[in-house]
């Protein structure tokens, strides 16, 4: 009787058990072994970078695709991309921020939140789906969070940065609000040996008299390296607490744009410098917003009651007034917004936009192109490039400046598109390679 | 209603001449009756339950090692025995006048023998899971003996599905069926959770305090109403009124320890009763784990991997109950009133994930200190009539605690930067967000009251009405008076009143359970703002905004057995889940804005089962059962996305967006040998999905595919005469799932977000010592050692070994 424990019922349940374990095995996909590390003979690499849907549509939470191509595939309008089905994706939970290196050789990146949060990669392009890491795993997340905002500095891909800020309301004996402290934490990065160069912690002070209104420094992002190579700038965006109550004040008046100046590499001395053109805030999305052309930095503004402006920061690390540069004004629409922008080294750049007319799609406000001139202060919209209700740029990262083209994607959420060349010397438009879209999903640009 | 179907017993069981005994007549109100228990071989059966029901009162006692039981102090009158051994159950049947005497009870287990005294009937158990809802029972009397915590046991149920972020007392999330989060209301005796806090809850009270769980998946009776979508869970807390003390004690790995002791006693003159237990859980939680995130940082931020114990993860709580009243007198068959009060402690190692910054020195307290009481009465005024009311009254506090700026790493000591200094976190907390004693403050009150009037045999109406109320004040030391003063205040009430018709027909073959449910839900939000008078003088004013919103829903339940082996069931629901404080009038903290207008969540939820068994073939019992389900969700709530309008003004607001569906099959099998032996198997597998503007995806982050397997194996005299030891094996198979939507078919990089298959094996054996009072058991969880995980890289325990001892005596 006790025998019947090793029955042949109990060993037949158990190799069903075991039988059905054995049967949900995993795939393994096979990898491309494409040809030599970062080389490509057709051109540099081209990736595309592509943000499947989360939950809603447009989210693009639910994972970032890459998949390479040569830059001439990526023109050849008979190719076409699917990263959805092929891609290689990027280990960070929500949407990475991508970054590549400026021959588009190498990918950078670091993991936006969840258990990697932080953790900076290095890959080796190969072409298609094959990205060979490279380097050790480091961690910025003991100095700036695991969801760190970080640009690479134009410096020879040699160097990252990232940034931090922390915020506490002070008060006097007597439980009077004094002023708010904002503590900026920055760490420079080395991109090509993975390791960290130097944190520094500092205090953001404003005026005196904005601090006892209750303003301070709420968020940072997108530093930028000056020509000298001596300052790091920081665009800023502005909050204020109600000093009667200490709680949020969503209705206070829109300041002058500010940037946080810096001593590089220190990290150390931060000053604050504010324009008398552009209003609201200079901390960009997710693409990069300040860039260096021809000796100077321009930086574009978003929140701005007038509209968008592009800004200048001249060779002596203030605003330059003079040089105003409004893209209601030059478009002739209201309430431009620039969602992310990229010049050439000539002083050319194009602009992705909405604007007061934008429809509402699935995923928010309609986007659109634009060729811009720094020098004239003038900008067109690229009239060659569909955009459905649709076509979506709040979350796009990513143009490729090569020589005097750039590259950019068009895809509405959810539907197929192209990636587009423009030629910002001559204005000609080129239509490239289709983009292979999925449900709900949208493409975030080009490395 | 459990009166009369036994009622309905006794007329069936007379019908087939079941052995009757007549005593002779004396004059003694009370009475004893003893005996021994004997198989059909003449073999003494220990440990059988013997139940004596009378139209009011149960006595309970057990059978010891020579077989012998003995029932005390009955009263004179008609008794049902239920003699019940495992899955074995017969009836015996004894009319009594009040003299003590002696019943010998002869049972056969063999099976369906002609000529046998015994009926094959249903426990209690089977006998709720065939009223037609999908419901599972799960019984805790086997591993409230063993070192399982009552999460465990939950977790090996059909269609559940628990998921912890670490060891004991770690914060745990239920899934029914797919549907988890708010979706799935618990109540511990009909009373939501919600009013005991984390310190009372199914992390701290051990199974020997349950007396079983009911789950019920998709729809919900109408005497539990509540606002849930997918389902509930309710535990029913000991409900027994005989004289008992149980104690034990239980020492294992991770240096855990726990304790509890409950009892019982009544004053047999008066009917006085007191009922109290208690209940200690230690654990260090300092399990190994290792991973991508498991790693010292050297010089220049260079990272070794490193295997780790947890070092910041204790969990201790304490608490008890006690209860003073009346039992089995003629104007209560029970009536309480007492006192419940807890206390938690738990150390947090890390967040949602487990990083390379692990915590030191953040942890959460929570309490809660209640008054209760219980009213229970069958045939109240008139034959038919019961009352049933239960209710909580008091505070609940809770607490988070995270001050030290200190970064510490894997290893325990405090980590170094990339210079090889200590460093303290620029956000000055473990935590990012900054240093916090947040504190919750929160009064708590909840009522169920429960009538039902049966008409007949046939047909019963019930009526329920539930109150629950929350009033929550905020507060953090860290911050100012100014801060503190302007944090708003938040209350919720619900009041929720459902009304039941039952019908039994064909000769009880078909049950059928209607029910309508009508919400109300009031809440308020008190923010003081200042107030600019026409003088200029300014002052500090409330701005009070209430809601007040009232919905429907209904369903029904039913069950109808088409032979004695086989019964179909069907139910559903349209479930209704309100919109909770946040989603109503937001958040500051988090810059969520109120949105009044926002409506509840509902969902159409359809079970189709069918049960067959149990057959018994010789010494076999065999049975198995599935259930088919449905879950259709619409106005889910959520948060818009961001975009390029709603990122600079910082505000978000809740909104009904979107439906979804979950379909999928539970099934189960049990198989029983001669007692001894039994085998018990389940599986759950769903698809759920999601649609928002018209775009479907499965939702990530779901384990969707669940097996658990169970061995047991009883050997009596092993070591010594009269002692039993029993071997038990058990099997959780969790399938692979990803962290990220399903991605496209020739992708690369998806292990990163993938938590692999799962396969973890325990083993046990519990002996029971030959005086039948002292039961000892031993565990090893995790035999293999294997990695486990509930939640993308947070490592659960490896191989754990406790040992637990249990005292008993169930008579004075």
């Amino acid at each position: 009787m006790k025998r019947e424990f090793f029955s042949i019922k109990t060993l037949a349940a158990i190799a069903l058990a075991t039988g059905l374990l054995a049967s949900c095995s995993s795939d393994d996909t096979p990898i491309d072994n494409g040809q030599e590390p970062g080389e490509n003979e057709d051109g540099r690499w081209i990736t595309v970078a592509a943000a499947r849907m989360g939950e809603n549509p447009g989210d693009g939470n639910g994972g970032t695709l890459i998949y390479s191509v040569s830059s001439k595939d990526a023109k050849d309008p008979t190719v076409s991309i699917e990263p959805f089905d092929n891609g290689f994706i990027v280990p960070s939970n929500r949407t990475a921020r991508l970054q590549s290196s400026e021959d588009g050789s190498t990918i950078f990146n670091i993991s936006y939140a969840g258990d990697t949060g932080g953790n900076y990669t290095k890959y080796n392009v190969n072409g298609g789906q094959d990205f060979e890491q490279t380097g050790s795993e480091i961690s910025i997340a003991p100095y700036v969070g695991s969801a760190p905002r970080w640009i690479k500095l134009f410096d020879g891909d040699q160097t990252g940065a990232a940034v931090y800020v922390d915020t506490e309301n002070q008060f006097d004996d007597n439980d009077n609000y004094l002023r708010t402290e904002a503590t900026m934490g920055v760490v420079t990065l080395d991109l090509q040996n993975s390791a960290i160069l130097e944190f520094q912690e500092s205090s953001l002070s404003l005026s005196e008299e904005l601090e006892t209104q209750g303003y301070y420094i709420g968020r940072i992002d997108m530093p930028t390296l000056n020509a000298a190579g001596d300052k790091l700038y920081i665009g800023a965006r502005m909050s204020k607490v109600d000093p009667e109550t200490g709680e949020t004040d969503r209705n206070g008046e829109v300041l002058g744009s500010k940037t946080i100046v810096l001593d590089y590499p220190s990290l150390e001395n931060p000053t604050i410098i504010t324009s008398e053109v552009g209003k609201g805030n200079t901390n960009g999305y997710r693409s990069i917003n300040a860039f260096l052309v021809n000796g100077s930095v321009y930086q574009a503004n978003q929140g701005d009651p007038n509209g968008s402006h592009i800004l200048k920061i001249g060779a002596n690390n203030q605003y330059d007034d003079s040089y105003v540069f409004n893209l209601d004004e030059a478009l002739g629409l209201e309430d431009a917004y620039i969602l992310a922008w990229r010049p050439t080294a000539s002083g050319k750049a194009v602009v992705a936009y909405r604007h007061a007319g934008s429809a509402e799609g699935v995923a928010g406000a309609q986007g659109y192109f634009a060729l811009v001139d720094l020098e004239s202060r003038t900008a067109q919209k690229i009239d060659e490039i569909p955009y459905s209700e649709d076509f979506y740029l709040f979350q796009y990262q990513g143009f490729v400046v090569d020589g005097d083209e750039i590259y950019v994607t068009e895809a509405p959420v959810g539907e197929n598109g192209n990636i587009y060349v423009i030629d910002t010397e001559t204005g000609e438009v080129t239509k490239g390679a289709e983009l292979v879209n999925a449900e709900g999903s949208h493409f975030i640009g080009l490395f | 209603m459990d009166i009369n179907f036994k009622i309905s017993f006794v007329l069936l069981l007379f019908s087939i001449s079941i052995s009757t005994i007549y005593a002779q007549q004396t004059e003694p109100k009370s009475f004893d009756i003893t005996g021994v228990i004997e198989d059909q071989n003449g073999d003494p059966i220990s440990e059988a339950t013997i139940t004596a029901s009378t139209l009011k009162h149960n006595y309970k006692t057990q059978s010891d090692s020579e077989g012998f039981y003995q029932l005390r102090n009955l009263e004179a009158g008609v008794l049902l025995l239920e003699i019940r051994k495992g899955n074995f159950i017969a009836h015996h049947q004894i009319a009594v006048n009040s003299k003590n005497f002696e019943h010998n009870i002869s049972i056969n287990t063999s099976g369906n023998e002609l000529g046998e005294v015994h009926l094959q009937a249903e426990s209690f158990k089977n006998k709720m899971e065939k009223k037609g809802f999908a419901l599972n029972v799960v019984e805790t009397a086997e591993a409230s003996i063993r070192n399982i915590q009552t999460n465990e046991l939950l977790n090996t149920t059909v269609g559940v599905k628990i998921r912890q972020n670490g060891g004991l007392g770690s914060r745990a999330e239920y899934s029914l069926n797919g549907l988890s989060g708010s979706a799935v209301r618990i109540f511990i005796d009909g009373i939501p959770i919600s009013t005991f806090g984390s310190s009372y809850n199914l992390n701290s009270i051990p199974p020997s305090m349950i007396e079983r769980i009911e789950v019920y998946k998709g729809v919900v009776p109408g005497h539990l109403a509540d606002d849930a979508l997918g389902g509930a869970i309710n535990i029913v807390l000991n409900k027994q009124s005989s004289e008992s003390i149980n104690a034990s004690l239980s020492y294992g790995s991770f240096n855990t320890f726990q304790a509890n002791v409950n009892g019982l006693y009544r004053f047999d003159n008066s009917g006085f009763t007191v009922k109290a237990s208690a209940f200690h859980n230690y654990s260090d939680n300092d399990y190994e784990v290792s991973g991508r995130s498991v790693v010292v940082t050297g010089l220049g931020g260079q990272q070794t991997p490193i295997t780790a114990r947890r070092f910041n993860d204790a969990y201790r709580s304490t608490g008890g109950t006690v209860q003073l009243g009346y039992t089995d007198v003629n104007w209560a068959d029970q009536f309480f009133v007492g006192f419940t009060g807890s206390d938690d402690y738990k150390e947090v190692q890390h967040g949602a994930f487990m990083t390379i910054m692990p915590y030191e020195g953040r942890f959460l307290e929570s309490d809660a200190t209640l008054a209760n009481l219980t009213y229970q009465k069958q045939d109240l005024l008139t034959t038919g009539l019961d009352v049933n009311v239960t209710g909580y009254y008091g505070k609940r506090n809770r607490q988070v605690n995270d001050t030290v700026p200190w970064a510490h790493s894997w290893s325990g000591e405090r980590a170094i930067d990339f210079r090889g200094n200590n460093y303290k976190y620029t956000w000055g907390s473990q935590q990012e967000g900054g240093p916090t004693l947040a504190k919750i403050n929160r009064n708590v009150a909840s009522m169920r009251t429960g009538l039902a009037y049966a008409i007949n045999n046939n047909h019963k109406i019930l009526a329920n009405h539930v109150y629950s109320g929350i009033d929550r004040e905020d507060s953090d030391e860290l911050q100012s008076v100014l801060e503190n003063t302007f944090l708003g205040t938040r209350d919720l009430h619900k009041n929720i009143l459902s009304l039941t018709y039952e019908l039994n027909a064909f000769d009880d073959r078909l049950k059928t359970n209607l029910f309508g449910k009508y919400y109300q839900q009031k809440s308020k939000s008190v923010d003081p703002e200042i107030e600019i008078n026409p003088d200029g003088s300014r002052q500090i004013v409330d701005d009070v905004v209430s809601s007040n919103k009232k919905y429907e829903g209904y369903g029904f339940a039913a069950s109808y057995e088409l032979s004695p082996t086989i019964t179909l069931l069907a139910s559903a629901e349209k479930a209704v889940r309100l919109p909770n404080e946040t989603e109503i009038f937001g958040n500051d903290g988090d810059n969520v804005v109120a949105n009044a207008s926002i409506n509840p969540e509902q969902s159409n939820n359809y079970n189709l089962g069918l049960k067959l068994g149990t057959f018994n073939f010789k010494k076999h019992q065999f049975n198995v059962s599935t259930n088919l389900f449905t879950r259709n969700i619409k106005d889910r709530i959520g948060l818009p996305i961001e975009t390029s309008l709603n990122v600079d003004e910082e505000l978000i607001v809740y909104v009904n967006q979107g439906s979804g569906t979950s379909k999928g099959i539970d099934a189960q099998l049990g198989y029983n040998y001669n007692n001894n032996f039994g085998l018990n198997f389940n599986v759950s597998r769903f698809d759920l999905k999601i649609e928002n503007r018209g775009v479907e995806i499965d939702v990530p982050n779901t384990p969707f595919f669940t097996m658990n397997g169970n061995l047991r194996y009883s050997f009596k005299d092993l070591i010594q005469k009269n002692s039993r030891l029993n071997l038990f094996y058990t099997l959780y198979f969790t399938d692979e799932f990803s962290y990220l939507v399903p991605q496209g078919s020739n992708t690369v990089g998806d292990e990163f977000f993938k938590v692999p298959q799962q396969l973890a094996q325990d083993l046990g054996l519990s002996y029971t010592f030959p005086n039948q009072n002292f039961v000892m058991s031993f565990d090893v969880k995790n035999i293999f050692d294997k990695p486990v995980y509930d939640n993308l890289s947070v490592q659960k325990p490896g191989r754990a070994f406790y040992l637990k001892l249990n005292y008993s005596i169930n008579k004075f």
